[in-house]
């Protein structure tokens, strides 16, 4: 039976993927960046629809900022952030379409042929969901989570290890000044 | 079965399949990192269906969902710092003319 939910879940469904593909359709680097951020919010939408809520708010969030921080670097550095060249940014487009059609096609045989089982109907409520999820987190899962957050701060003094220029020794500033 | 899980599912195969085109049609290094946020993406939303509609009782599904997306944030992260230092060094972020990274 088709519901609301139903209903609402092909709708943002369409919208992520329809502005997942203007990604790599347009030549602007900004409107990309702008694309993908529509794509992730209407998952982020999805989500809500699901009646993930704590998930469906972290990841629209998350997702604005990691792309208004994508659309700087885009600009910083593409040859033309702007399109107005039509530069040809793609290759190997052939093998790129049959890869993705025959993964698109796979995963879709895959979700429709398996016998999920049976559905449930209702879930928790907001609050609860969150505190069982907190619970997990501090609990069972802490290992995990404690290992997610070493991995963020490992990942971001390398991130900044590799950005920062290298700073040249003094026998080489002495010979520049020579 | 339910609908509404087929249509995500059918969502998240449907990023999945973008993505992967993105990740290997694309020439530059961050548009590539954009067709890895699209198959993560639809990991994701299979994730979040899969624990709406077969295991809503089980907080570990969310939890997966939360590391996902510690995996986006962390390939960004890297991935950019990767990117400055490949543009310092040769002024660009093109694929086509890192060649020499295979010798």
């Amino acid at each position: 039976m088709i519901t609301a939910q139903a209903i609402f879940i092909g709708f943002f469904g369409v919208a992520a993927v329809w502005f997942g593909i203007v990604v790599f359709r347009t030549f602007s680097m900004v409107r990309s960046a702008i694309a993908l951020l529509f794509s992730q919010t209407a998952l982020g939408a999805m989500f809500l629809t699901m009646q993930a809520e704590f998930l469906g708010v972290l990841q629209i969030m998350m997702m604005a900022t990691e792309m208004s921080i994508m659309a700087f670097f885009m600009v910083m550095f593409m040859m033309d952030p702007g399109g107005m060249g039509k530069m040809e940014m793609t290759h190997q487009k052939r093998l790129s379409w049959i890869v993705g059609l025959v993964s698109f096609t796979g995963a879709v045989a895959i979700a429709v042929f398996i016998d999920w089982g049976p559905v449930a109907t209702t879930v928790a409520e907001t609050a609860q969901q969150t505190e069982a999820l907190g619970l997990e987190l501090l609990g069972r899962s802490m290992l995990v989570f404690e290992m997610a957050g070493v991995t963020i701060l490992t990942a971001m003094i390398a991130a900044t290890s590799v950005a920062i220029p290298p700073i040249p020794s003094p026998e080489k500033i002495h010979k520049d000044k020579v | 079965m339910s609908v509404e899980l087929i249509w995500a599912l059918i969502t998240g195969a449907a990023l999945f399949g973008v993505g992967i085109y993105g990740a290997l049609s694309q020439t530059n290094l961050v548009m590539i990192m954009m067709g890895v946020e699209l198959i993560l993406a639809g990991a994701l939303i299979n994730l979040v269906a899969f624990w709406r509609y077969l295991h809503p009782d089980v907080a570990a599904g969310q939890m997966f969902v939360l590391i996902v997306m510690t995996v986006m944030a962390l390939e960004m992260a890297v991935g950019f710092g990767v990117a400055i230092a490949r543009f310092r060094s040769k002024g660009s972020v093109e694929m086509e003319e890192a060649a020499e990274l295979k010798e």
